[in-house]
């Protein structure tokens, strides 16, 4: 009988919790609705756990949530940066459209104030012939540019026309140590020659030593050398030294910056004798 | 000690479950963590081992998330005593082997919860054979899952 029992006891075990099962369903669906004891026991254990659980998991979930979204801001900072290098380009471009736009309605407003008929011309090239003290501009004979015709800008004298071919044109700018403007003191109107001298600026030479002349003062064309309009800004005196003989060393810093000129106005028909000062 | 570890692979399916049905519902339907157990207790332990890990776990899982407490107890406690005798019978420590069971498990399920139902004057829903078939391979991956984590488990 042992033995039999033996061989059956997992028959008998599944029997036993079988019934015991459905004793508790046969229980709940016949009941109240209120919990058994057993039930109440288990939620009992169990609650507490799945209330930790339910914490550490939603905190789990605040931080993954947190990571999604910085992977998000990441994403979005990526693509933010992808249009900013598309539109960076762009900015450029209106920048330097709206810059080039400033210096055309300046020259325009030159254009206005020069009495003689004049041309914008842009430059398409520097230094070919002595450094970057030679301008190229598009503009040639075809435009009416001749030589010896002066070039100028809003801030002031660049140079005269030494060379004109029928689509552009060659500019001797007043830092070429060959060239010589007529120039003037506008403050004591003390007379000289203004010369180049390259990179280093420009110097005012035949000044008597007895002439007044202070550091700031205002170096304008005197027109005396029939090239350029009177009263044409050249430069400010920067630096004043006693020379050889009866004359002053003038150094002149000169108002145009010839290196980042692109812009011109090419004046075709100079005033001989104008009677205003641009300035 | 036994016990102990019966009771702890108890809880920690309760939890897990009970988490996943919060935080993961699309996973924990496609997932019966209890179902597992007993599979695992079933394929690894003797007969009367597994049938009271189904029952226990089956109580566990009427209390927690069940609404007729012994309905679970008696499909787990069941599915245990099948399992076991398969277990007992067959070598089924292959992957392939394991999921056919943990599949197949899946299936009987559902149905001892039809037979219950229509023998207690109760309503059933039987699912659809695609989410049968879902649940079953749910079932079958992540038993495979807890098979290889409780083999590195001292």
């Amino acid at each position: 009988m042992a033995g039999v029992l033996s061989e059956r006891k997992p028959f008998l075990l599944l029997l036993i919790l079988l019934t015991l099962n459905l004793g508790l369903m046969s229980s709940r669906v016949r009941g109240t609705g209120k919990g058994s004891v057993l039930e109440n026991t288990i939620q009992g254990v169990a609650s507490p756990f799945l209330k930790v659980a339910s914490w550490v998991a939603r905190g789990a979930g605040d931080l993954w949530g947190a990571y999604v979204d910085l992977r998000g801001i990441r994403a979005e900072n990526l693509r933010l940066h992808a249009e900013l290098d598309a539109l960076t380009p762009k900015a450029n471009e209106a920048e330097e459209a709206r810059l080039e736009l400033d210096r055309l309605r300046q020259l325009l407003d030159l254009r206005t104030q020069v009495p003689s008929p004049s041309i914008v011309a842009r430059v398409i090239a520097r230094g070919d012939a002595g450094g970057d003290f030679i301008l190229t501009l598009d503009r040639g004979t075809r435009s009416g540019v001749e030589v010896n015709q002066p070039v100028i800008t809003p801030r002031g004298v660049v140079g005269r026309i030494i060379q004109a071919a029928s689509g552009s044109c060659k500019v001797q700018t007043i830092l070429d140590p060959n060239s010589g403007v007529a120039a003037v003191l506008q403050r004591t109107r003390v007379q000289g020659m203004l010369i180049g001298e390259g990179a280093r600026g420009c110097r005012l030479e035949y000044v008597s030593e007895l002439a007044d002349v202070e550091v700031g003062d205002v170096v304008v064309t005197s027109g005396l050398d029939r090239i350029h309009p009177k009263g044409s800004i050249l430069g400010v005196v920067t630096e004043i030294a006693e020379g050889e003989g009866l004359t002053k060393i003038v150094r002149i810093r000169p108002e145009v910056g010839v290196r980042s000129l692109e812009e011109v106005l090419v004046v075709i028909k100079p005033e001989s004798n104008p009677t205003q000062e641009t300035r | 000690m036994k016990l102990t570890r019966g009771l702890l692979a108890l809880l920690a399916a309760a939890l897990t479950q009970g988490l996943l049905s919060h935080y993961l519902p699309s996973v924990a339907r496609r997932c019966d963590l209890f179902t597992i157990l007993v599979v695992y207790y079933g394929l690894t332990r003797h007969q009367t081992a597994a049938m009271v890990m189904g029952t226990g776990a089956g109580l566990v899982e009427d209390s927690l998330f069940g609404a007729i407490l012994g309905l679970n107890g008696f499909k787990k406690t069941l599915l245990g005593y099948l399992v076991g005798t398969v277990g007992s019978l067959f070598m089924l420590n292959q992957t392939i082997p394991r999921f056919g069971i943990l599949f197949v498990a899946t299936l009987i399920d559902p149905l001892a919860e039809m037979l219950l139902s229509l023998t207690l004057g109760q309503r059933f829903l039987f699912p659809g054979i695609s989410e049968l078939l879902q649940q079953g391979l749910g079932n079958g991956l992540v038993g495979l899952l807890v098979f290889w984590i409780a083999a590195r488990v001292p």
